[in-house]
């Protein structure tokens, strides 16, 4: 019971980071950015490539990753959104330009990569386990766990306290204003994304670390729960998203331990329909990113 | 005699197949301020949007301390120091009292003036620095534009209808505050219906009727001006 639930911890972990990265696009700029999932699975492929090629580190892995994440961030944003923005049709548009970018980003790693699961090269990380009151996880997983806290929280700091965080938050709430006070719009578009982006991929890389492996599909694993972990914690709140990721997380692991793991996507969606009828808003209602 | 520090030279704004301003030409000295008058949509606000950047003139050219920034975005202008308060105040009101003001002085950290400053000048901003902006009153916000403007040392301050919506006392304290801005050696651009008042203020004024200039001249001689008078600023 106790370790289905350590179990729960970390896949809510990584259903929480990699949905407030589509969140903090959506309360910002009102994006809805479908090719979340496809860059979730690439930071996945670029993390397994750079281990077996180039053997480096896991330390300096990770930020290789979300800096690779935060590029495409800029190229998708830079495709996908911007050549819409002030048309009427700009967000419904922009939905479907951001499915066909995912679109091309599987279907490159899929020219590169086939359809096989690639793997992490055997060792490349510690198997160390620990037992804590009878609940074994490994190292690799507790690393998951601390480093997706990490990210969460420091993303809510800057989004609450930094200089670029108001600029965000100014732009959030009326786009003209923001540019009267001298906020470079466009660079906040972009840096909104680039940051997104960089969190997706990073979740991605973690999962595979994870799993040991990851492929084509890794996203599509993820994409629809981590919709439901969105709109469960309202659309656009980044503390909402972090809560309804570890819910999410906990109500998979005990539907495993309760019935078994054919199960576990029927409750993500059951709770997620309760939530829509008894609480539209979601969990913590519409609550915005500018108002974390 | 020094050149203008702001000329806007025979400029066009078109919004679709409307055009807002057509042809108008505007100039200030440094430490100077003027009046640009006239009736709503007479394309005065559109002048401003132009020169502040927010859109871009169909044709002509702004000229800010002999540069042409025609072409430049909103942000550099504010960087440079051409700085708008603008129509219906834009305040953030889901952003704090003092996140505000440190917006406003963020694209200008070497110049820009310590926020406590503008708390002194403004006390009533002071006791409401950590509420949301949209707590204020009207009045109240509006002070929060100017200050919000004031606070990153602008050469040229252009003021969008400052006094519009406000109560008789508080026009007053907008108008005093915008001397005191004048004192600082900062030039005013300002906007307003408030003709007579606006005019009494500054020392050149334009008149604008549908988007195109038909008076200007030193702001007494507008206010004497008997057509003037009749057609724009009506009985007293």
């Amino acid at each position: 019971m106790l370790q289905q639930l350590a179990n729960g911890v970390f896949s809510g972990a990584i259903y929480a980071l990699f949905a407030i990265g589509f969140t903090l696009v959506f309360g910002i700029l009102r994006h809805l950015n479908l090719a979340h999932a496809a860059i979730f699975t690439a930071g996945a492929f670029v993390g397994i490539e750079l281990a077996t090629r180039s053997g480096i580190p896991l330390w300096l892995l990770l930020p290789i990753v979300a800096a690779a994440g935060g590029i495409a961030g800029v190229l998708l944003e830079r495709v996908a959104f911007r050549p819409l923005a002030g048309r009427d049709d700009e967000h419904f548009a922009g939905l479907i330009s951001s499915v066909a970018f995912g679109s091309v980003l599987i279907a490159l790693l899929q020219a590169r990569y086939g359809t096989e699961p690639q793997s992490f090269p055997s060792g490349y990380f510690p198997n160390q386990l620990y037992e804590i009151a009878g609940v074994r996880v490994t190292l690799v997983q507790l690393l998951t766990l601390g480093l997706a806290l990490a990210l969460m929280l420091g993303l809510a700091w800057l989004v609450s306290k930094s200089s670029l965080g108001r600029s965000m938050r100014a732009v959030a709430e009326n786009p003209t204003a923001a540019r009267v006070v001298g906020v470079n719009v466009g660079r906040v578009t972009a840096g909104t994304y680039a940051l997104s982006s960089s969190l997706g991929a990073v979740a991605g890389v973690l999962l595979s670390i994870n799993l040991g492996q990851a492929n084509r599909d890794l996203g599509l694993s993820i994409e629809l729960i981590g919709f439901a972990v969105i709109i469960l914690g309202g659309l656009g709140s980044l503390w909402g998203a972090m809560a309804a990721g570890l819910i999410l997380g906990l109500a998979e692991a005990l539907t495993i331990h309760l019935f078994d793991s054919t199960w576990k996507g029927l409750v993500a969606f059951a709770l997620l329909f309760a939530v829509l009828v008894l609480r539209p808003k979601g969990l913590f209602g519409s609550v915005r990113v500018r108002e974390v | 005699m020094s050149s203008p520090i702001l000329s806007v030279e025979s400029v066009h704004v078109s919004y679709g197949r409307v055009e807002a301003v057509r042809g108008v030409s505007v100039e200030v000295d440094e430490g100077g301020l003027i009046a640009l008058v006239g009736a709503n949509g007479a394309g005065k606000s559109s002048v401003l949007a132009a020169v502040s950047g927010l859109v871009r003139p169909k044709a002509g050219k702004v000229l800010f301390d002999g540069r042409d920034v025609t072409r430049w975005p909103a942000h550099r202008r504010v960087g440079a120091g051409l700085v708008l308060v603008p129509e219906g105040r834009q305040i953030l009101g889901t952003l704090t009292v003092a996140e505000n003001l440190r917006l406003g002085a963020h694209r200008r950290r070497r110049q820009a003036a310590p926020i406590e400053d503008m708390f002194e000048l403004f006390p009533v901003l002071a006791e409401r620095r950590n509420l949301p902006a949209s707590a204020l009153s009207g009045g109240e916000q509006q002070m929060l534009a100017i200050a919000r403007a004031m606070i990153a040392r602008p050469r040229v301050m252009l003021l969008d209808e400052p006094s519009m919506g406000l109560a008789p006392k508080m026009v007053d304290e907008v108008f005093t505050v915008i001397e005191k801005i004048r004192a600082t050696g900062v030039t005013v651009v300002l906007v307003e219906q408030n003709a007579r008042r606006a005019l009494r203020a500054a020392e050149h004024g334009y008149v604008l009727d549908t988007g195109e200039i038909t008076h200007s001249g030193p702001a007494k001689e507008l206010l004497d001006n008997p057509r003037v008078v009749e057609a724009y600023l009506g009985a007293e």
